[in-house]
């Protein structure tokens, strides 16, 4: 093993590298990684989602056989460890998401980019949040109050925009790592710089950590440029 | 005074033990209720008048206007502080449906804590929960800890009679009698605290 290990070149390496970083567990970590760290919702990884499903069905299977024929309890057990990381990892992802609707909902349904980042359950779930948190505070607070002042959204009719929303805290600090080669960022999450000299701006290359805020890495998370830890 | 009720509803709230709920305090709501509507009713009274005078209302800047306002901002004020005391709770009201809720009714103690309409909405969120679990078909609510070892031991706190099916056997609950389970079926049962597992 040793001697054999000695041999591999650093291609090889590599491509071992690419390949574990590219398997569906490496993609669901770094999912759920990012849907932690990030203060606001990302979009659903509708496909991961599903094939991680059904690789955990696959494995539950197989786990099954092994508990049925008797074979070594050892390797049915390892089985069954690896299973329960699995299901941990996917369970906890949409478990973030879902605190983070109850968090944001009336934030999230107003706007449709935000909107477009459920999927179809979750859209069903935020749908019945509003409803249940609106007819909960209405009852309560709302109803006693004067006419002007009964907007769920507005402190009152003469408020311009909906003022009483909470919002997720989009400068807040993340530590992101470079995945691929990127242009340069800008610190106001700014895509072209209206000058030549502007010199708040920096450049990752892959591999780089950075602490900063949010708010400039919105858009390379999206495109899978950078990762947060 | 402006606004001092409602700032002890806050305090009221913000002094309890994180994620505990103390008992809806109805009195001070209440006062607080009648604060606002007693604002309305002095800042219609302070419109009217300037109506009468024959004053716009927007514009004249006089006193009776600058009195209005303050009792319009007081109402605001008052409003915010209500919701933030109802929505905070309403908060911890969620985490008790994702931890108890998907099973069971809540515990008695709890129970009394929490006024009708939050009783109501803690069947509400549950439920919605519980759609989306079935629409997912998968519980979102277990394996709420990153997973060690697949079998864990468990204590049984209080009986919970014989016939109990777990994934792959069924169990007799009995008080303080010992299993080694999946850790994926005791979880239900830990976290109604009627199981201590170590």
């Amino acid at each position: 093993m040793a001697s054999g290990s000695e041999e591999w070149s650093a291609a090889q390496i590599d491509d071992y590298e690419t390949l574990v970083s590219t398997t569906d567990v490496e993609l669901l970590k770094r999912a759920w990684r990012n849907e932690k760290a990030a203060p606001e919702i990302l979009p659903f990884e509708e496909a991961l989602v599903k094939r991680a499903k059904e690789q955990i069905q696959l494995m539950e299977e197989t786990v099954d056989d092994f508990a049925e024929s008797g074979h070594d309890p050892l390797i049915a057990s390892l089985y069954q460890m690896d299973l329960d990381r699995a299901q941990f990892l996917l369970r906890s992802y949409l478990r973030v998401r879902l605190q983070k609707i109850e968090k944001f909902m009336f934030y999230i349904w107003k706007s449709d980019t935000h909107r477009n980042r459920l999927s179809k359950e979750e859209e069903k779930f935020t749908e019945r949040c509003i409803r249940d948190i609106g007819k909960h505070l209405e009852e309560t607070v709302l109803s006693k109050l004067a006419d002007n002042y009964q907007s769920l959204l507005k402190q009152s009719i003469i408020s311009e925009e909906d003022d009483m929303v909470p919002e997720p805290q989009l400068d807040t600090f993340v530590v992101a790592k470079c995945q691929r080669a990127m242009r340069p960022l800008y610190l106001d999450g700014s895509r072209q710089s209206a000058s030549f000299d502007r010199d708040d701006h920096f450049q990752m290359v892959p591999g780089d950590l950075c602490i900063l805020h949010y708010r400039p890495f919105q858009e390379e998370l999206m495109s899978g440029n950078i990762s947060l830890v | 005074m402006h606004g001092r009720k409602a700032y002890q509803l806050v305090k009221d709230f913000a002094s309890g033990e994180k994620g505990h709920l103390k008992s809806f305090n109805n009195e001070l709501f209440d006062r607080v209720i009648e604060e606002c509507n007693e604002h309305h009713n002095a800042l219609q009274s302070l419109i009217r008048k300037m109506q009468e005078e024959g004053l716009e209302v927007q514009t004249a800047k006089n006193a009776d206007h600058y009195g209005a306002l303050i009792h319009h901002l007081s109402l605001i004020r008052n409003k915010r502080c209500l919701m933030a005391y109802v929505y905070n709770r309403a908060e911890i009201v969620r985490e008790l449906a994702w931890n108890v809720g998907l099973l069971h009714e809540l515990p008695h103690e709890i129970q009394e804590k929490l006024n009708e309409t939050e009783e109501q909405y803690f069947k509400d969120h549950s439920k919605s929960l519980k759609l989306y679990m079935s629409q997912m078909n998968l519980d979102v609510n277990v394996d709420m800890v990153p997973p060690k070892d697949p079998y864990i031991k468990v204590r049984v706190l209080e009986d919970l009679g014989s016939g109990i099916i777990l994934s792959d056997k069924t169990a007799n609950f009995a008080r303080h009698s010992m299993h080694f389970l999946k850790r994926t079926d005791a979880e239900q049962y830990i976290s109604r605290d009627k199981d201590v597992s170590y």
